[in-house]
């Protein structure tokens, strides 16, 4: 039983970080926006819906929806600068961006408990079902939220909206030539990646019921990065797949530590080394990453 | 169609554009010629929005242009190619030409996913309208190679071919010849000027050849140091002192490569 429960824990996990990771990569691999704040959306995603229903007692849908909303405006305002700053400044204000929401979260203590964060965040129909069948309902709403997730933004990337994004990351002066609001089209794809990436905050939150500022470090904006470079970027199929390869890694050394033998402590502080090296051999040997992106072929 | 008045873009100390006043008459193809770093492509910069002018005013169908973005510029129907030809490299060559077809329903997000139906009828009739100007550029036999894959003068074929799906009234090509074949330049001006005859069209084109210049141009306008020089029929610019004389003085001797009628 407990290996069935880890197990659970373990997909649902994944299925949470592939939201993520479809949400950066339709942001890095689509429009070429590179964003290192990514865990932004997250945390203001976590907060606004678990703070939404347990501090206002709203329903838990009004909380989901609410971070998602949220986590949208959020993507609207990072994507102003965008019209200013060159690509790689760009990237360093949305680093930037992704600190200081969480730390308005870890020092805004009347709205967010501070470093205490948030406790018994409600879950979503906790009623319908008992303490050992509740996990597998979570896992799966969020195999749902995934699906649906998949769908829309392959819908969007395959439609002339998707072209244009597309060639704004190529060559963006030819799609101001041709007369495409490229200011515009990056708005809107940083609001849909917000709104995404929103969503999983609010999965996160009301599954783990506790959050506080920790859980929303600029490394988790990392981890997702490795997820992108490793799966391959302009391709949903290869978010979803480099999530998973990243948290079977992330996740299950967490507990090979009594295995290995120099110990669990030098274990965990060799995780990140070993995904950075991860990162750098995908980038140097293989740097469409596992799924390349595919061709729109027309007969 | 296109009224440039003493146009001004300084970099720094030097004058790119020194007081330029130009005309580009509807339905007429116009040429612009110059030596090298005479600023034709600033020109074009400043005209399509890339670049802030310092002074001057330019007007486009009656209205003041100057000060738009590129892509505000664009849709009022001013459209240019670049001299180093760009094409998306991850799009292929028909989604190239699709990603041009303007005022398209599914460059709305909300549309994209939710009316479907309606982006599909557009996209076929753009698809169609795609195909077959391929088939006019020769690179029909191409349409599923990544763009990036085509050579230099394919990539021109498709900027020309991106534009003629834009279907704007004013057309500022920048070198569209350069590394294209005879045949196929030949090709190419009859499609030029079988676009201003029966369609209106109007063309402005830097060339460095001037058998291209004599064979469609209206009217040529010759560039030196920023400066309009000499403007008229490409037989009087090909009898002017003061053009003769930019062309040779960097010149090591003989007229000019340009200048030869093939």
């Amino acid at each position: 039983m407990p290996l069935i429960n880890f197990l659970i824990y373990f997909l649902t996990m994944i299925g949470i970080y592939s939201v993520l990771a479809m949400s950066l990569n339709f942001q890095v691999g689509f429009t070429g926006l590179i964003n290192f704040g990514q865990v932004a959306f997250f945390c203001i995603g976590a907060y606004t819906s678990s703070l939404l229903a347990t501090k206002a007692g709203a329903p838990i849908i009004v909380g989901f929806l609410g971070g998602m909303a949220l986590s949208g405006l959020f993507g609207y305002i990072i994507s102003i600068p965008t019209k200013s700053l060159k690509a790689d400044y760009w990237a360093i204000a949305t680093l930037a961006g992704g600190e200081v929401v969480r730390l308005i979260a870890l020092n805004e203590q009347e709205l967010t408990a501070g470093p205490f964060g948030v406790m018994t965040i409600p879950q979503p129909l906790r009623w319908l079902f008992s303490k050992d069948t509740y996990p597998l309902f979570y896992l799966l709403l969020v195999c749902a939220c995934v699906a649906i997730i998949y769908l829309v933004l392959s819908l969007l990337t395959n439609s002339p909206f998707g072209r244009d994004l597309k060639a704004i990351r190529d060559e963006e002066d030819l799609c101001l030539s041709l007369g495409k609001n490229v200011r515009k089209l990056k708005l809107q794809a940083m609001v849909i990646a917000g709104v995404v990436a929103g969503l999983a905050g609010a999965l996160f939150a009301h599954y783990i019921t506790y959050i506080s500022p920790e859980n929303f470090q600029p490394i988790e904006t990392f981890l997702m990065w490795a997820m992108i470079i490793v799966g391959g970027r302009g391709n949903h199929l290869g978010a979803i797949l480099g999530a998973v390869v990243i948290q079977l890694f992330n996740i299950s050394t967490r507990f090979i530590g009594g295995y290995v033998p120099f110990g669990s402590d030098v274990m965990s502080a060799l995780r990140m080394v070993i995904i950075g090296v991860l990162i750098v051999l995908f980038l140097l040997y293989r740097p469409e990453g596992l799924i390349k992106e595919s061709k729109k072929v027309y007969d | 169609m296109l009224t440039i008045r003493n146009l001004r873009k300084d970099f720094g100390s030097l004058r790119a554009l020194d007081h330029v006043s130009l005309e580009v008459e509807a339905n007429s193809i116009v040429g612009l010629i110059g030596p090298n770093g005479s600023g034709k492509t600033t020109l074009f910069n400043v005209v399509s929005g890339f670049y802030e002018k310092d002074g001057g005013e330019i007007f486009f169908k009656g209205e003041r242009i100057d000060g738009l973005t590129p892509d505000e510029i664009a849709k009022k129907g001013l459209c240019r190619t670049f001299q180093v030809a760009k094409a998306p490299e991850k799009l292929t060559v028909l989604e190239n030409m699709m990603l041009a077809a303007k005022n398209q329903t599914g460059e709305n997000p909300l549309s994209a996913v939710f009316r479907r139906p309606r982006v599909s009828t557009f996209e076929k009739t753009n698809l169609e309208r795609a195909m077959e100007l391929l088939e006019l550029l020769q690179l029909l036999d191409l349409k599923n190679e990544y763009a990036a894959n085509l050579s230099g003068g394919q990539k021109k074929l498709l900027s020309l071919g991106r534009v003629f799906m834009l279907d704007p009234d004013l057309i500022l090509l920048d070198e569209p010849t350069a590394g294209v074949n005879l045949t196929l330049t030949m090709e190419l001006l009859k499609v030029i000027k079988e676009l201003q005859k029966k369609e209106g069209k109007s063309f402005f084109i830097i060339e460095h050849s001037m058998k291209v210049i004599s064979d469609i141009c209206d009217k040529v306008f010759v560039l030196n140091f920023g400066k309009t020089i000499a403007e008229g029929t490409p037989e009087e610019i090909r009898q002017d002192e003061q053009v003769l004389e930019a062309y040779l003085s960097g010149a090591s001797g003989g007229l000019p490569r340009e200048f030869e009628t093939g």
